[in-house]
């Protein structure tokens, strides 16, 4: 082994895993000094919209693998979303015997399979033809989940959902499920990263970069990208299951075309094909419809009517979309980087050059 | 030059808050106490999103309350506030705004929502939470069985499915029936309650059909209604809806009657109907028409000066929609004035409202009836030459 | 290479066959009931083709799918309230000067939002869309309100009777529209210059410059054209769907829907693929349990990407290495 990569793991200087780090021990510590102040400017409450954002970021880690590593998008991820959160509520309310981490892992399989039998058919294909295949099937999904009154419930939807609960301790309140469902996150960060490290990571690369290339070289790309679909169908169950778990109660209304965007514009804000960018982009997704509704109060003198719910803040948020696309191409984690990266540039630079003379 | 007319009318303002100012404090009573501890009252509504037609108008039927309120004693010499989020007529968002009423707020009772759907999802967490949830959503669903801290301000969709069943048995005399309903929460529900009260009262369901609340044309499922021997057909739906099928009735020349839901009660209905809309007939709060109110009540009387104070400070009719608003207002405030803000003294409170007038009828709560409304408070309302008329 | 064209050539001759005997299954066995849904089916399925067609327009000039298509059509909806019902302006002039608003907010928003992504990927440029799809929803409910609007009907009378069928008059505005939009966009793309180069841009963009038309002319004079027939649309289908701020959701899923169905980027195809939408949704309407309607659309699209993924009758396209 060369010697240089044992001193660079030894050293613990794996960029991936010091950022892991750095995300784990935030994570931690974001109840302790997020206590929402009754009064103060910033009154939102943070763990609750981080709760929500968790699930979505289960979905989220996961369409990024798929969006990133495998060129393909879907527009039906709400579907493996709303899959997971039916099958857990329903079997948890309907079986009260059914323990709940069975009902997350039950939403989990079911989503997968469904993915699978999606996905072999239609991953032949190249092209844009899984967002559009994906987006009729979320349509499905949601017409499913409306019409099969007996199982569903219908438009009502399920109420009293029970909350997650593992060996007898109950995820009952925001902040218990708040480090549940991030330590989840981080576990699927954790995973991410090994698994782009690992053989099947670098196939995965080589499939986004040129898909017949990877081919020519012996990558079996249609296996793989039909495994990383279904993992990232898995995930969106999870997510979903959680998401059932964390409200209470579901109704059809929630798995809609618009969180299928919602989910691609997290990971495309954030940043295709990067690890963090995917949490980048549900944080910032998430966090940006209370700030913008906070706006009003900080800054005085936005006209009357426009002020108005729904108004302004959909404008705004139409807008920064487009203009954080406009700026940040690649994402707000590449933006984020390059910044980081700017300051080690010119030092990089001179270390090659030398690097480069040494060898001459 | 300019600036003397302005330093003399605000020294004239001045003078004039002053007075007015020292008159108030003269009167005592009428006054809030400011060293009092302000009321905070939460208020999910649906502001955007496909339910904001009714959402917005409860928003500003609340804010007219709390000026109202203010401007007087407010409650019990406190003063009010009532913290209005949106829900973006979706139930995950109404459960993340209630969660912040209740940590970063801290509201001692919670209103709304809209809709039925964000309304059972906030109804979870008033159980969990135990906090009084007014919700101004109709799905019979919400108070029955009876949750213990939510209450209901609006008319139930069985109290208006019970007036138009009474209508199609004594008046318009009609033994079978066709449902034609919108997919969605309020149609489908109102649709099954239909078909399972309709065979007490000797009415047949001919025919049972829906429709998307986006689509366009309704003519497939009306070409089926046709074919039945249904003799009116009821339309259990919100704009634009029932306006597409009053049209496509009168395009495939069908001419049984045409009788609607509250979702209609709205000058919008006739407006997108156009001639089409004539003849149809629904069930609606009586304060659309106050004249059908005993004009002598304290009913009528808070019925009209509510209508002319919205029209007055919005320049917009008020609707059933404003009314359920101001009504949850009016129950919580009035409940605080003896159980000020501990939630489970509220709680009791409001369970214990007898004969209070609001605006959508008189409300009377009790252990085993959180609906606050009775059928008695509807009447039905015919459209003659793009007008309401009561529906004797 | 030959073997697949005629496969390709068997599916859809099979499918259309198909597609043939239901039509005159439903005439047999329902009589003026199946006439009455196929001619409805008509007309929902020309407001499907017409809003396709504008995403074939610019998909077939840049590869992205344009989320704010349906937008351009409601706001000609809006506008034309506002004009006609509101501000008592004739018809026709009514339609022109929302058209021209539209379409100058079309190219406007081409040159400040698309144009500068002509070097990112064809996913940044579809959330950019998404974007101004949101912002503009936003600001026509700012504008206008949340309540659906009425539209004058550009001919009085209630209805129209053909055969056994019975149509509104403005159903035959809107089958007049598609007929001269269709045979105008198709010409556009196959016999002008300048849309043949713009078809070229899509395919091969250094290739196209040569004869003249830049990738960037190309992208504007799609995004033109694209906000020029979704406002006439519109226009011409506002007085039978009664459009509000959240109409154009509804229009673009099906819209999109038909084009892929179709084949995305044919002009043709779009039409094909609405009128084959509208018709099934409807006969599935008057047959099945109505709930299950809309699943139809969706079904088809998924079968016909399964089955014929460059749609009815698109072109398969060259893969790039």
């Amino acid at each position: 082994m060369d010697r240089s990569g044992v001193k660079k793991r030894l050293l613990g200087l794996d960029r991936e895993y010091g950022i892991l780090l750095v995300i784990v021990a935030f994570i931690f510590t974001v109840p302790l000094w997020s206590r929402p102040i009754p009064g103060s400017v910033l009154h939102m409450d943070i763990v609750n919209i981080m709760c929500l954002a968790g699930t979505y970021a289960c979905a989220v880690l996961g369409l990024n693998l798929l969006v990133g590593y495998a060129g393909q998008i879907s527009l039906g991820h709400a579907a493996f979303f709303g899959i997971g959160a039916y099958t857990t509520a329903i079997l948890c309310t309907r079986l009260t015997w059914y323990p709940t981490w069975l009902g997350v892992l039950s939403g989990m399989v079911l989503a997968g399979v469904i993915g699978w039998l999606v996905g072999v058919p239609v991953l032949r294909l190249k092209g844009h033809y899984l967002a559009m295949a994906t987006l009729g099937l979320g349509e499905i999904a949601f017409i499913l989940f409306t019409q099969l009154k007996w199982l569903t419930g219908g438009t009502v939807g399920v109420l009293n959902i029970p909350p997650l609960s593992v060996f007898g301790f109950a995820f009952d309140s925001d902040l218990k499920f708040y480090y549940l469902v991030w330590a989840v996150v981080a576990l699927i960060l954790l995973f991410s990263v090994n698994l782009i490290r690992s053989r099947v990571g670098r196939g995965l690369r080589a499939l986004h970069s040129s898909e017949i290339a990877a081919d020519a070289m012996g990558v079996p790309t249609a296996h793989y990208k039909i495994r990383v679909f279904v993992l990232s169908t898995v995930l969106a169950g999870l997510g979903g299951a959680f998401f059932a778990h964390f409200q209470r109660y579901i109704n059809p209304e929630t798995f809609i075309l618009s969180l299928s965007i919602l989910f691609v514009t997290m990971v495309v804000v954030g940043g295709m094909g990067d690890i963090w960018g995917g949490l980048v982009g549900v944080i910032f997704l998430a966090f940006l419809p209370p700030v913008i509704q906070a706006l009003p109060e900080w800054i005085p003198g936005i006209p009357e009517g426009l002020t108005n719910f729904g108004n302004y803040q959909l404008i705004l948020y139409g807008i920064l979309l487009i203009v954080f696309m406009m700026f940040l191409p690649r994402g707000i984690a590449h933006g984020l980087e390059r910044g980081a990266a700017f300051t080690n540039r010119r030092y990089r630079l001179l270390a090659d050059h030398v690097k480069a003379r040494k060898y001459e | 030059m300019s600036g003397k007319p302005v330093v003399r009318s605000a020294v004239l303002l001045l003078c004039l808050a002053v007075v007015v100012s020292l008159s108030a404090v003269g009167c005592g009573e009428q006054k809030v106490d400011t060293s009092k501890e302000t009321y905070k009252i939460g208020a999910v509504l649906s502001l955007s999103g496909p339910a904001s037609p009714l959402g917005q108008p409860e928003q500003r039927a609340l804010e007219m309350l709390q000026e109202q309120l203010n401007a007087g004693a407010g409650v019990d010499g406190h003063q009010v506030e009532f913290v209005i989020e949106d829900d973006e007529s979706l139930p995950a968002k109404a459960t993340e705004a209630m969660n912040k009423l209740i940590t970063t707020e801290n509201v001692a009772a919670v209103l709304g929502s809209s809709t039925t759907g964000a309304s059972l999802a906030m109804s979870e967490i008033a159980e969990s939470k135990k906090i009084p949830l007014v919700v101004c959503a109709a799905g019979t669903q919400l108070t029955q069985p009876v949750k213990k801290y939510v209450f209901r301000t609006p008319p139930t969709d069985s109290m208006a499915i019970a007036k138009v069943l009474d209508y199609l048995v004594n008046k318009a005399k009609v033994k079978k029936i066709a449902i034609l309903h919108d997919a969605n929460a309020f149609g489908t529900g109102g649709a099954d309650e239909l078909s399972k009260k309709a065979p007490d009262e000797g009415i047949e369901v001919v025919a049972r059909e829906s429709y998307g609340s986006t689509d366009t044309d309704m003519t497939a499922q009306l070409t089926k209604v046709k074919d039945t021997p249904a003799e009116a057909l009821v339309v259990w739906g919100t704009n634009p809806g029932p306006a597409i099928i009053a049209k496509n009735m009168q395009q495939l020349g069908i001419n049984i009657p045409f009788v609607g839901s509250h979702g209609i009660a709205n000058k919008k209905f006739i407006e997108l109907a156009g001639a089409a809309a004539n003849g149809v007939v629904f069930p609606a709060g009586k304060m659309l028409i106050p004249s059908s109110i005993p004009e002598d009540s304290e009913w009528r009387t808070a019925v009209d000066d509510f209508k002319t104070e919205f029209k007055t400070k919005y320049d917009l009719e008020a609707d059933t929609f404003a009314g359920h608003g101001y009504d949850a207002g009016l129950i919580v405030t009035e409940a605080m004035k003896t159980a000020g803000t501990d939630k489970a003294e509220l709680r009791d409170q409001i369970e214990k409202t007898k004969d209070l007038v609001g605006i959508g009828g008189i409300f009377t709560y009790s252990p085993t009836n959180h609906d606050g409304l009775s059928e008695d408070d509807l009447m039905m309302i015919k459209i003659e030459n793009g007008n309401w008329t009561e529906d004797k | 290479m030959v073997g697949r064209d005629a496969d390709n050539r068997i599916l859809v001759g099979g499918a259309a066959a198909a597609f043939c005997v239901l039509i005159v299954a439903t005439l047999v066995v329902k009589g003026s009931t199946g006439l009455q849904w196929i001619m409805s089916g008509m007309t929902v399925g020309s407001i499907y083709a017409l809003i396709a067609m504008g995403f074939s327009v610019i998909y077939s000039s840049t590869h992205v799918i344009n989320f704010a298509q349906g937008e351009f059509s409601m706001l000609g909806g809006v506008l034309m309230f506002s004009l006609v019902t509101r501000g008592h302006l004739p018809t026709w002039l009514g339609f022109i000067i929302a058209v021209l608003i539209v379409t100058a907010i079309g190219a406007g928003l081409e040159r400040v939002a698309i144009r500068p992504m002509r070097n990112h990927s064809v996913i940044s440029v579809i959330i950019v869309t998404i974007g101004l799809a949101i912002a503009l929803r936003a600001t026509a409910k700012w504008i206008w309100g949340t309540d659906p609007v009425r539209v004058t009907a550009f001919s009085s009378g209630t209805r129209v009777k053909i055969l056994g069928a019975y149509l509104p008059p403005q159903s035959f505005w809107v089958f007049g529209f598609a007929a001269v939009a269709v045979v105008l966009v198709f010409l556009f793309f196959n016999r002008t210059l300048l849309g043949k180069g713009m078809r070229a841009a899509a395919m091969n963009p250094d290739a196209a410059s040569l004869v003249g038309v830049s990738s960037s002319t190309s992208s504007l004079v799609a995004w033109t054209i694209a906000a020029a027939l979704g406002s006439a649309a519109g226009i011409v289908i506002a007085p039978i769907i009664l459009p509000s701020f959240s109409s154009g959701a509804m229009l673009g899923l099906k819209g999109f829907s038909a084009a892929v169905v179709g084949g995305l980027g044919s002009a043709p195809g779009a039409v094909v693929g609405g009128l084959v939408l509208g018709v099934l949704e409807t006969i599935t309407a008057g047959v099945l349990p109505t709930g299950y309607k809309d699943a139809i659309a969706f079904l088809l699209l998924i079968l016909v990407l399964l089955v014929r993924p460059q749609g009815l009758l698109g072109r398969a396209e060259d893969v790039k290495v």
